[in-house]
């Protein structure tokens, strides 16, 4: 078995060639850490001859012509070259190569080496992961790798974030899918960072190993694990820091409200609220009262190591967070523990697995919506005191029915979602026949999810549609399970030492299930949330069993692939895939699929005609092409269920005299399938200067057709959800750019630099019928939807008003188009368009979209001695941002860029009066879209290491200590709370009811290994 | 060979460990549509689910009075709900009615139709002793939310007897108006065929709901001798009556819902959660909260506050004779009502049109549970058919048809007289103005005002704003139009 394993490692150099001369034999060691190295490789050049080490490093090559070159190679290690004089004896270290082109890539079902890789596929390591400190692993993500994208939902703890890859595609959902150790994962908050090796982003054709799932891009994210022969080391991580808001936006104080509302109150020819402004001052900031510094605390640990046949890892983590809103009301706390155990029966036969077991806590506050806890600390009244004279929570009497007290409403918010998941992989490889490995993986996820909520009876204000008179409670329980079965086969043989075949053939098997259910209960006793559990026991209503509604699921995929490799000398590449894929979500006509792909590289270096330059270390060419699916669509859209609502009640108002009917759910279409995306790559890979300067550039096109859309349907169907239909094509062109440096000056002094910037241009190319167009986005109080998704257009486009100016006089009004609400000197003029003198619905135009122009990275690091120095910067330049966070009622307060209103004649052009009265200046126009573009310094990090340099001190390895600043600087000319936070909808992002914006967070922490 | 005999097995272990295509076939946990309707049960619930869209009569009757010269749209800004502010000004327009607006209700219509529909489709598939009380029932409901459809629109697509499927709305035509009707007709014979009044104050339909609704279509066509022998037989046979003047001005509060007033009533109820996000998921009455003052604190206890939407014109508070019982229940003057409940108030300028008056009949009463949105869960139910309509429409068609109006005047005098007002005693003309003059008064409020004066031909001299010929109908949305294949010609004038 033995001689298998060995030649199989050697397969390309193993021959027998008749000699003489001298036996040599010594050790290979790690450079860095002094373990011995095995199963490297150590060739005589240019002959066949050749060993690999064993276990203890060591290695014996006999018969070695004096004179002739020895090669030591290893993944992962610089190849060393020694040329053998009459020393028989040759202790050898290995240099860790941090990026060779022997780095192996995670490319799905298998791994290449960078070199050999014919498709756009990115990578990101732990130590990026390791420097960023990011509490969830999609900020790691931000800046890093060209053309993916990374928008934070919420700055809340725990927030979710929406990954696009090379542009936003379809208008459902475009996530990509993300695979961990080769199981499906939906939400990665329940990954702790510390334990991911590597994140391998496909963005092209690549993906199309994955089929039905891949349009949207793949995400292969590999965790850590021990190496074998390695001695047993103790890792521990931690630090502790504090977090603060980004901004605080300068609003009105009490006595420039005062004035503002008086001026208003005037215009509308109503009596002016305040008869004595100087009794108001500065009044209550409710910004300061809302937002504080509020802790983060991080520890874990890892122990890993290995032996002859195995290797472990385990590793626990502890992370708890507090928001910078409503502190421990937006908590975030995350146990993690992972083990990992790797076993070699034999030579050929391996055995690998893997356990998770997560907890995660999160407690969360309304955020970016009309009420929500910002949004009220924005608009409430700064002449309102936190509390009133009893010392109660005061009310917000006057400012619409959606502003209430935030303070209020945050101490009778209480909601909690609990998750335990619990996650785990197994698989066995077998290595037969020298050329041929058959290998086995099962993953599997388990979730069961518990949310809770207790609404007590609260009073915020007369006619809050917030106001609650009778208490509830809710709690929920879901479980989610999924497994995935990967089988398949390798082949791999080199002919002639020229023609590498690789060949895989395989199935996947996918199925998820789960089931919900919720109860709620009412008349909580004494208010008290403690006493909610005892109501929800004692006298519960299941919202699922109740109502006779369906509490589970099922969706399934199942798959079939072949993928062919080859490659002629290293030079001429070449990759082809084909996948089928039958899923649930389809109906009996339209459930299975093929995804054909392929890919051709040239690696131009290798040329005779170049190898004379040394000016490349490599230069490749690429190009890959390929149809990949998206099923991202909800279950059984293609046939009629009665899942609809239909609720009525007979003999009387009460609960029991409630009867839940039977009626038909989402409209359905027999005929759905999944979208198609015809995506095309051709990339430029180059490394010069010694491999110091790596650059990467991409050119794509991604044409996703047949898109599943639900467009507006004809009435006469009923108010059913429309159905899906395969209608629309929507284009993202793009271009990429990558450059690094790096190079170490000096043993003191070592310097990187890397830049990537992303240019994408999103076009909707048609949209189902003629002229149509899907909407969503709301603005204001029952305004028309104001984002669309419509041909000739980005995706998601705002639809508003042109303002040209404000009105000066009267004579202007009677010389211009007006609209419904007859303007005053002092109102929006707006641009009738179409020239027919009405300002109406015709004449809105396209008022910018929430797609950036371009997305650019910059990483920078620096280590001189024992300090390391890392900064990150990350911009987004040309999306737009709809301001929608202003109630535009006649008591609530303003932005202090207010005080700059028109007042009369030439007094401002840009800024309407102030007035309580009718005015059309509320309506969705250009005035309330900001230029969404920042630069934003994500990460800046000093550190330094205490090492370890004497034999008699066996406290540790390694000592690091540093001090990292999170979103220390924004550039933006945006004036809401921050820039870089969306909703990620395809159609409605980019519209900001008051953000929860990320926090500024300053940590210092340990690394600490034994 | 050896090697290939093992790969062969390999490939053969694999296949085996993988699945067959039938993997992907599984059916859903939820009921498939197609297979339904295999017990009484089944019929039962899909009826409940017809019911349900009654529900959506909120919007209508509070679109119908605003559209009137009863009331002005009011709410927040001139910008609140642009739909319904243009109703009210009469400018709107086929454009710009999605989201709550009249594409809206026309969705919501047909989403009922087809549930009856649904119902109708299946009749044939399983037998049980009531079944032909549920075909009745179903037929009310349809020919109630088609009589909805004919009001607003006129020619309307047509549905019977089966559910539309995607892809069959690019095929179907407007039909004519009097073909529509002629259904209406026949489902509500049918129904009050087969019906009787054992389920009074249930909030099921009833032979008497049949009859009543039955009058009415025949009164919007000017069918006189059929309204007025319906509506006599009725009045005359029927179990329903006024209720007395000392009765009267509970008619609309909740603990005399259902009442023996009460001809047909939706039925709502606040024991549920809802939000703005699903307005006909609703089993709340929304729009008595958007008619309340807006921040009104009532130190009386009685009502909540509100949007400040739907507020009565000066010109119908004088429509109100001296001494009209009816008057207090109808209009709550919010001043006065202030001054008479002292440390009541109310936000004066928060809205937008106020008049001082808002909609008594239909505005939030304190005291309900307020699950989820207090605003849309009001459990208010909507008195859709009153035996005072009914008497108000026997005595016009019997008037108008020159049938008798000695009776058309008794049952005129019984409304008056109920009132707490004199008896009249016109003929001719003067009584027919007479009779359209108490319909405004009893009637104000609950959305039957606008479609009176269409069908009436007296909305052009009453309503600012409307334009004969045109507004009668309202258009129909844009969309709609469209995305039926773009084969409907639009309502004449818009």
């Amino acid at each position: 078995m033995r001689q298998i394993f060995l030649k199989i490692l050697t397969l390309c150099f193993f021959t027998y060639a008749s000699g003489q001369n001298i036996d040599i034999s010594g050790t290979i060691t790690d450079a860095e850490s002094g373990f011995p190295v095995p199963g490297a490789n150590i060739l005589v050049k240019n002959t066949t001859k050749g060993t690999v080490s064993d276990f203890d490093g060591n290695f014996t090559i006999s018969d070695v012509e004096p004179g002739s070159t020895l090669s030591f190679s290893y993944v992962g290690y610089l190849t060393y070259e020694v040329v053998v004089n009459d020393n028989s004896s040759l202790n050898i270290q290995l240099e860790p190569d941090i990026a060779t082109l022997d780095e192996v890539v995670v490319i799905g079902y298998g791994t290449q080496t960078k070199k050999e890789i014919t498709g756009a596929v990115s990578v990101v390591g732990s130590e990026t992961i390791e420097a960023l400190k990011p509490t969830r692993i999609e900020q790691a993500l931000q800046g890093q790798v060209a053309g993916v994208n990374v928008t934070t939902n919420s700055g809340t703890p725990g927030g979710g974030s929406t990954i696009s890859i090379r542009g936003v595609s379809t208008n459902g959902d475009s996530r990509p899918l993300i695979l961990v150790d080769g199981n499906v994962v939906e939400d990665l908050s329940v990954v702790n960072p510390n334990d991911i090796e590597s994140m391998n982003i496909l963005k092209d054709a690549t993906a199309g190993i994955y089929g039905v799932r891949a349009a949207n891009g793949v995400i292969l994210i590999t965790t850590k694990t021990g190496r074998k022969n390695m001695p047993l080391t103790l890792e521990y991580n931690g630090y502790i820091g504090f977090q603060q808001t980004t901004r605080e936006i300068p609003l009105l104080n009490a006595t420039e409200y005062g004035i503002i509302v008086n001026e208003g109150y005037a215009a509308g020819g109503s009596l002016p609220p305040f008869d004595d402004l100087s009794v108001l001052g500065e009044g209550t900031d409710w910004q300061d009262e809302v937002f504080q510094t509020a802790p983060i605390t991080e520890h874990s640990i890892t122990l890993k190591g290995g032996r002859e046949k195995s290797s472990y890892l385990y590793s626990s983590s502890f992370l708890t967070q507090d928001g910078i809103v409503g502190g421990n009301k937006s908590n975030f706390t995350r146990y993690t523990n992972t083990a990992n155990y790797n076993l070699d029966f034999l030579d050929n036969f391996k055995f690998k697995s893997g356990l998770t077991l997560t907890r995660t806590n999160k407690r969360g506050l309304p955020e970016n919506a009309l009420g929500s806890v910002l949004f009220n600390a924005l608009n409430m009244a700064p002449n309102i005191p936190v509390r009133d004279e009893n010392g109660e929570y005061s009310l917000a009497d006057g400012l619409g029915g959606e502003v209430i007290n935030p303070i209020a409403q945050m101490a009778n918010t209480y909601n909690r979602t609990k998750v335990m998941k619990l996650n785990g992989f197994g698989g066995l490889s077998y290595n037969f026949l020298d050329h041929f490995t058959a290998e086995a993986n099962i993953q599997f996820n388990y979730a069961e999810v518990t949310t809770f909520s207790f609404d007590p009876i609260d009073f915020y204000g007369i006619g809050k549609v917030f106001n609650t008179v009778t208490n509830g409670a809710f709690e929920g329980f879901d479980i989610y399970r999924d497994y995935t079965f990967d089988g398949f086969i390798k082949y791999e043989n080199t002919f002639k030492d020229a023609h590498k075949v690789n060949v895989l053939l395989g199935t996947s098997v996918f199925k998820t299930t789960g089931v919900l259910s919720g109860i709620t209960a009412n008349n909580i006793r004494d208010n008290d949330v403690a006493n909610a559990q005892e109501a929800l026991i004692n006298d519960p209503e299941d919202i699922y069993q109740e109502r006779g509604s369906n509490p589970k699921f099922d969706g399934r995929l199942l798959s079939y692939f072949a993928r062919l490799q080859y490659d002629y000398k290293g030079k001429y590449l070449l990759s082809a895939v084909i996948r089928r894929d039958g899923s649930t979500r389809f109906g009996p006509g339209n459930k299975f699929g093929y995804f054909p792909s392929g890919s051709i590289g040239w690696v131009a270096s290798d040329e005779n005609f170049m190898s004379d330059s040394n000016f490349f270390d490599l230069l490749k060419v690429r190009a890959s092409y390929g149809i990949l699916g998206n099923d991202r669509i909800g279950d059984y859209r293609f046939v009629s269920l009665l899942n609809g609502e239909g609720t009525y009640f007979f003999g009387g108002n009460d609960e029991e005299d409630q009867i839940f009917g039977i009626a038909s759910g989402p409209i359905a279409n027999p005929q759905i399938k999944w979208e198609k995306q015809k995506t095309l790559d051709i990339g430029l890979d180059m490394r010069i200067l010694n491999n110091k300067v790596d650059i990467t550039t991409d050119y794509f096109k991604r044409r996703t057709e047949d898109l599943l859309v639900s467009p507006q349907i004809s009435g006469l169907l009923g108010t059913g959800a429309p159905p899906f239909v395969n209608a629309g094509v929507v284009e993202n062109t793009g271009f990429e750019f990558a450059i690094g440096y790096s190079d170490n000056f000096s043993d003191d002094f070592s310097f990187s630099v890397k830049y990537n910037v992303t240019a994408i241009k999103n076009e909707v190319v048609s949209v189902s019928g003629e002229g149509e167009y899907l909407e969503g986005g709301g603005f204001g109080i029952s305004q028309p939807a104001i984002s669309r998704m419509e041909a000739g257009f980005p995706l998601g486009y705002f639809i508003g008003f042109e303002t040209d100016g404000i009105f000066q006089s009267q004579e202007e009004i009677d010389n211009a188009a007006v609209g419904d609400v007859a303007p005053q000197p002092g109102d929006f003029r707006f641009v009738d368009q179409d020239g027919n003198g009405v300002i109406d619905l015709d004449d809105r135009i396209d008022l910018g979209n929430p797609i950036p122009d371009a997305t650019m990275g910059l990483n920078i690091s620096l280590d001189y001695k024992k300090f390391d120095f890392a900064a990150y910067a990350f911009a987004s330049l040309g999306n737009e941002i709809v301001r929608n966070y202003e109630r535009n009622q006649q008591l609530v307060n303003k932005p202090n860029w207010y005080l700059d209103r028109w007042t009369g004649p030439g007094t401002n052009n840009s800024a309407p009066r102030h007035t309580i009265g009718a005015n059309g200046n509320t309506v969705f126009s250009d005035f309330y879209v900001e230029d969404g573009s920042f630069v934003r310094l994500q990460n800046v990090q000093l550190g330094y290491t205490f090492s370890n340099d004497s034999e008699d001190d066996p406290l540790f390895d390694k000592f690091r200590i540093y001090v990292s600043a999170s979103n220390l600087v924004t550039l933006t000319k945006y004036r809401g709370y921050d820039p870089s936070v969306g909703n990620g909808a395809p159609i409605g992002g980019g519209i900001d009811n008051g953000f929860y914006p990320s926090a500024k967070t300053f940590l210092l922490g340990v690394n600490v290994k034994f | 060979m050896k090697n290939l005999k093992i790969v062969n097995i390999l490939v053969a272990l694999l296949m085996l460990l993988s699945c067959s295509d039938d993997f992907v076939y599984v059916d859903s946990e939820d009921q498939n549509s197609e297979t339904f309707f295999n017990t009484e049960e089944d019929y039962q619930l899909a009826l409940v689910a017809a019911y349900d869209y009654l529900q959506t009569m909120s919007k209508f009757y509070q679109f119908g009075e605003i559209a009137s010269d009863n009331t002005l749209c009011g709410g927040e800004s001139a910008t609140d709900s642009p739909y319904i502010q243009q109703i009210d000004d009469m400018i709107h327009t086929p454009v710009g009615q999605s989201d709550g607006g009249l594409r809206t209700m026309w969705q919501w219509m047909y989403e009922a139709v087809n549930r009856c529909n649904y119902i109708m489709e299946f009749q044939d598939k399983t037998d049980f002793p009531n079944k032909t009380n549920v075909i009745a029932q179903t037929r009310f409901l349809r020919a109630y939310y088609n009589f909805v459809l004919v009001k607003w629109w006129g020619d309307v697509p047509m549905l019977i007897d089966e559910r539309i499927q995607f892809g069959d709305q690019f095929n179907i035509d407007r039909t004519p108006k009097a073909e529509v009707y002629a259904l209406i007709e026949d489902d509500l014979i049918f129904a009050a065929a087969n019906l009787d009044n054992s389920q009074l104050g249930t909030g099921r339909v009833t032979k008497a709901a049949a009859q009543a609704l039955l009058g009415k279509a025949y009164l919007y066509q000017d069918k006189f001798s059929e309204a007025a022998n319906v509506l006599e037989d009725l009045i005359n046979n029927g179990p329903h009556r006024l209720l007395t003047s000392v009765e009267y001005p509970n008619l609309f509060e909740r603990d005399w819902e259902n009442n023996i007033e009460s001809v047909f009533e939706v039925q709502y109820s606040d024991v549920d959660g809802g939000s703005f996000d699903c307005f006909q998921c609703l089993e709340g009455n929304y729009s008595v909260y958007f008619n309340g003052p807006r921040g009104f604190v009532d130190s009386a206890g009685k009502f909540d506050a509100g949007y400040s939407f739907n507020v009565p014109t000066q010109e119908v508070v004088d429509a109100f004779e001296p001494g009209d019982l009816r008057y207090e229940t109808s209009i709550l003057d919010i001043e006065q009502y202030i001054i008479d409940n002292p440390g009541s108030s109310y936000e004066e300028d928060a809205g937008y049109e106020q008049t001082g008056y808002f909609n008594r009949k239909y505005i939030a009463r304190l005291g309900d549970l307020n699950i989820g949105d207090a605003a849309l869960t009001n459990p208010d139910n909507y008195r859709a058919i009153r035996f005072a309509d009914v008497l108000l429409m026997a005595a016009e068609a019997l008037n108008r048809g020159g049938i008798s109006d000695t009776r058309a005047l008794t049952y005129l005098n019984q409304v008056r007289s109920r009132a707490l007002l004199p008896n009249v005693n016109f003929t001719g003309n003067n009584l027919t103005n007479a009779i359209y003059k108490e319909r405004r008064v009893e009637l104000v409020g609950e959305g039957h005002r606008f479609f009176d004066l269409v069908r009436t031909g007296r909305a052009a001299q009453e309503i600012d704003g409307f334009v004969a010929g045109k507004h009668e109908l309202f258009p129909i949305p844009i969309e709609e139009i469209e995305l039926s294949g773009g084969r409907w010609s639009q309502n004449p004038g818009y």
